[in-house]
């Protein structure tokens, strides 16, 4: 994928989203990041935070607005009806991590690991094998790739899925939550994985309630409450010294939580 | 009164003959019951009222009526209204099996639904294609997770089976009341009759069991 440096890398355009008739999740989202860009979304929960990453993902209908990636739009409404058109070619440039891990459960680590490259690149199983082989000792889990899923540690499970996600080579990476559902103790080692792909400046958007962790790897943070973008700027300013008032309410009672 | 059980040994191949022929109608009525239960359990899934609706109605109907019921209405009627002659046999083979398609298909509908939404998202997000989807993740997950249940039914059927005895077909029980009419000891002939019943269907509780702890316990699914 070609583009010039300061050309977005996804461009979210007036992203509204409802479930039912009642519940408006996103009313006009705006985003745009850049590439090399580590977004983290920070907000209340029923913000539309997990919402945007799902719509991003294609899992999600849209109500109206536009997504691209890389300059090319693959998300959109169309049509009277506003059938959402989702350009899978585009999709599969982008990985995806969730709170409770996914693996799929009857199949090994390995095998999790090698489904996607085999099934839908059809890459060979040996190549596929030592890609995947590789990964895993690189995230320490060299000794795990034949176990199954149930016989891993929460934070084993999760450093799986990131690992499995990246076996496809993705151009951004969304992460929803992705330590909310680990012990304390856990929550470490899954964000040293995280931060060990940010060095290597792959870029990434991220779902947290973890401040620390937001402060520690964000280039940028969004603030997203009542389904709209209500306040962004680096880490040090939205987390320090939030000019919204609501993002002080917000990062008053996070921090007060946590201490 | 005086047990003896050694007059059975005089008929231990007979014994063994319908013993044979109850195992052999079991499993043919497995594979037959399990494939027909899989179909149904994903016609009752479908999208399409028609199937739904048409494979309910099945469903109920065989699961709220006696086998027994079922059994004779096939044996005496069925070939009533089609004109054509079933053999006793044939009648078990379609009694047995619709009653197996029966339960198995509320087995299947059941693991088919515990898969959850979850795992289909992270399939999508994969971008695996529609027929990986399901012939990779979704159906070896519901097979694995209706095999204990499947086993439950596999032992009921062969419980079930013994009904066969009431059309006239030569199977263990059949062979049983036989020598038991002949010899005038039911007791002895009933009550080994039962044993056999038990030795053989006890081993497959167990192994129900077993299956539970051990396979599904290590997939967690």
């Amino acid at each position: 994928m070609t583009m010039s440096f300061s050309a977005p890398l996804v461009k979210i355009q007036s992203l509204h989203k409802s479930y039912g008739p009642h519940i408006q999740v996103l009313k006009g989202l705006d985003i745009e990041m850049k590439p090399g860009e580590r977004v983290v979304v920070i907000g209340p929960s029923g913000g539309g935070k997990s919402t945007l990453l799902r719509v991003m993902m294609g899992l999600e209908k849209i109500d109206s607005g536009a997504i691209s990636f890389g300059g090319k739009p693959y998300i959109s409404s169309e049509g009277a009806d506003r059938k959402t058109v989702i350009d899978t070619e585009v999709r599969r440039s982008i990985g995806m991590v969730f709170q409770h891990y996914t693996l799929f459960p009857h199949l090994s680590v390995i095998q999790n690991l090698i489904l996607a490259p085999c099934k839908v690149r059809g890459e060979a199983k040996a190549s596929a094998t030592k890609r995947a082989q590789a990964l895993l000792e690189r995230f320490g889990l060299g000794a795990k790739a034949g176990a199954y899923p149930a016989q891993l540690s929460g934070g084993q499970k999760q450093r799986v899925a990131i690992a499995r996600a990246l076996m496809l080579d993705p151009k951004l990476m969304l992460f929803d939550e992705v330590t909310s559902a680990l012990d304390p103790e856990l929550v470490a080692e899954v964000e040293q994985v995280i931060l060990q792909l940010a060095a290597q400046d792959m870029p990434m958007m991220i779902v947290t309630h973890d401040m620390w962790f937001a402060k520690n790897i964000a280039s940028r943070v969004i603030f997203c409450a009542g389904g709209v973008v209500a306040e962004e700027g680096p880490p040090e300013q939205v987390l320090g010294s939030p000019k919204e008032e609501r993002t002080r309410e917000f990062i008053d009672r996070v921090f007060h939580i946590r201490h | 009164m005086t047990l003896d059980f050694s007059i059975l040994l005089r008929f231990q191949d007979a014994l063994a003959l319908g013993l044979w022929m109850t195992i052999k109608l079991t499993l043919i009525c497995v594979v037959l019951g399990c494939s027909l239960g899989f179909v149904i359990g994903l016609a009752r899934t479908s999208r399409s009222t028609l199937l739904r609706a048409a494979s309910s109605i099945y469903v109920e109907f065989f699961r709220g009526t006696p086998v027994l019921v079922q059994l004779f209405w096939i044996f005496f009627c069925l070939p009533l209204i089609l004109g054509v002659e079933l053999s006793n046999l044939t009648s078990g083979v379609i009694a047995l099996t619709l009653y197996m398609g029966a339960i198995s298909s509320e087995t299947f509908r059941a693991s088919l639904k515990s898969i959850g939404p979850e795992q289909l998202d992270a399939c999508v997000a994969l971008g695996l294609p529609r027929r990986v989807q399901v012939t990779s993740v979704v159906l070896p997950q519901a097979v694995l997770r209706a095999v204990p249940t499947l086993l439950s039914n596999c032992v009921s059927l062969f419980k079930e089976s013994a009904l066969v005895s009431a059309v006239g077909m030569a199977d263990l029980m059949f062979v049983g009341q036989n020598i038991s009419n002949n010899t005038a000891r039911p007791v002895e002939v009933l009550t080994v009759v039962a044993l056999i019943y038990f030795v053989i269907a006890f081993p497959l509780t167990r192994a129900v069991t077993l299956i539970e702890r051990r396979v599904l316990t290590k997939l967690a699914i």
